[in-house]
């Protein structure tokens, strides 16, 4: 049922709602385009980027010295895991391919419906 | 008081009352299910994946109609997004759409990179991925002709396309909401800065760039936005229609991804800090890219209230081609309710559906 207007309670609330959504990233972006915010993210993000190296980098030097792998030998691995997958997948559809006497290459589940449709009104270009 | 006895100006307000109780009530219930249940299905629109190569994958939507137009589309999903935004429920599928309407649709979606692919860029996805994939639609629907739709930054990677390929094969371009000005995203460009923002620094240390940084840089475009729809989400509680829809656009906006690590860096170096599109000496894999080489018909349609692509970012992109035919519509809505929203049914589907139906037999 559509409601009418004037006769929702909360209608005066959601439009406060509504504008102070408005206000807020008016107000928000102002001050988001300020070269001191630019230059506070980008420092704070540069400091979190700097500790983040210098954690990563001592806990590769701890790892090894366990004689463990690190993060990035594991990264390695899976790379490496991944493709070989990627080889067998291809070799599996080639090889499906010939044993069924069919090229190998994806082709439309189904039937395609002829193209031959046209623009209910045609109208030229 | 019976009603009878009751004067006949507080019926209003005692039927209001009853209205807003019966609300509160399924607020209540339904909250407690929200709680519980799980995120709604999306994508579900039958496809085939044609061709994955590490991010990119290839799918082929299953026809719907009994007759389809010549031209196959292929979509260029933007690599920060999921294409599931294109088909988020039967009742609001653009991919449905166009299926019904005839269209044979293909689409480019893009998984997380991985470790090992941050070294991918702009030339791998403009000069390897998209010619492979266009190759591949030829190959399976066996016409020489192909459209191609991209959106937002999958925009940007069609037109560079485009662009370095003027032979083509191409019949028609199509972007939405595509930014060539990168200058006019005003907080973009601003938390970018040349002078501030040290992407080698990023891109080294990280890799690939995470999604939360992704994420985190479009939320702060309204970070009030987020606050206000729980607000909003909790008042329409009990209209299973509203929650069942921003759960899914909630989902989607979540499910943002990784970006390659050079892609990244020639993103901001090249198209922010040297707004490349804009000029004529931009060069991708060896090929100049100069958007005057682009002479196939060209759709652009745009958002009237969009916060992540303006107008003024947008608009230089119909005016910068060569195409004889081409067109620039603005409709009612934001960056993705533009596309995806309940009101691009009425609005951008149709419009579309008229444009290219005449341009794909």
């Amino acid at each position: 049922m559509a409601e009418r207007p004037g006769r929702d309670t909360f209608a005066v609330w959601r439009d406060l709602l509504g504008q102070w959504e408005k206000g807020m990233n008016s107000l928000a972006n102002e001050t988001m385009a300020s070269d001191q915010y630019t230059r506070s993210i980008n420092g704070m993000m540069n400091l979190s980027l700097d500790l983040q190296r210098t954690l990563g980098e001592s806990m590769a030097a701890y790892l090894t010295a366990l004689n463990l792998p690190s993060k990035s030998d594991l990264s390695a691995i899976s790379e490496r895991l991944a493709s070989i997958e990627t080889r067998l997948d291809r070799i599996v559809t080639a090889a499906e391919g010939l044993a069924l006497g069919a090229p190998a290459r994806p082709e439309p589940v189904g039937t395609m419906p002829p193209r031959t449709r046209k623009p209910k009104t045609v109208k030229s270009p | 008081m019976n009603r009878e006895d009751r004067p006949a100006t507080l019926d209003p307000l005692v039927e209001r009352l009853n209205v807003e109780f019966e609300r509160t009530l399924k607020r209540n219930i339904k909250g407690l299910t929200y709680i519980a249940s799980a995120a709604p299905t999306v994508g579900e629109t039958p496809r085939d994946l044609l061709y994955k190569n590490g991010t990119l994958n290839l799918f082929h939507y299953r026809p719907l109609a009994s007759e389809i137009y010549r031209v196959p589309l292929l979509v260029v999903m933007a690599t920060t997004n999921r294409g599931y935004i294109l088909d988020l429920s039967p009742q609001l599928s653009f991919v449905r759409f166009l299926l019904e309407a005839g269209y044979d649709v293909y689409m480019i979606d893009w998984t997380p990179p991985a470790a090992d692919e941050k070294s991918l860029r702009l030339e791998d996805y403009t000069q390897r991925f998209i010619p492979e994939c266009v190759r591949r639609v030829q190959a399976t629907s066996g016409q020489s002709d192909v459209t191609l739709l991209g959106y937002c930054m999958g925009g940007v990677l069609a037109l560079l396309y485009a662009a370095t390929h003027p032979e083509g094969p191409m019949k028609n371009l199509v972007c939405f909401t595509t930014p060539v000005d990168f200058s006019a995203m005003k907080l973009f460009s601003k938390w970018s800065s040349e002078r501030h923002f040290d992407v080698d620094r990023l891109v080294d240390t990280l890799g690939n760039v995470p999604s939360e940084l992704i994420f985190t840089s479009f939320e702060m475009l309204r970070p009030a936005t987020r606050a206000a729809s729980q607000v909003k989400l909790w008042d329409n509680m009990w209209n299973d229609e509203h929650v069942k829809s921003f759960r899914m656009f909630e989902r989607w906006s979540t499910d943002t991804l990784p970006i390659a690590g050079e892609y990244f860096r020639q993103t901001i170096k090249d198209l922010i800090w040297g707004n490349a599109l804009c000029t004529t000496t931009f060069r991708l894999g060896g090929k100049a890219v100069d958007l005057r080489t682009i002479t196939v018909p060209l759709l652009h349609v745009l958002a009237e209230h969009d916060h992540i692509v303006p107008y003024e970012a947008a608009k230089p992109l119909v005016r910068g081609v060569a195409s004889k035919d081409r067109e620039e519509i603005v409709l009612k809505g934001g960056h993705v309710s533009v596309v995806a929203g309940p009101s691009a049914k009425d609005r951008l589907w149709p419009k579309l559906d008229d444009w290219l139906g005449a341009r794909s037999v």
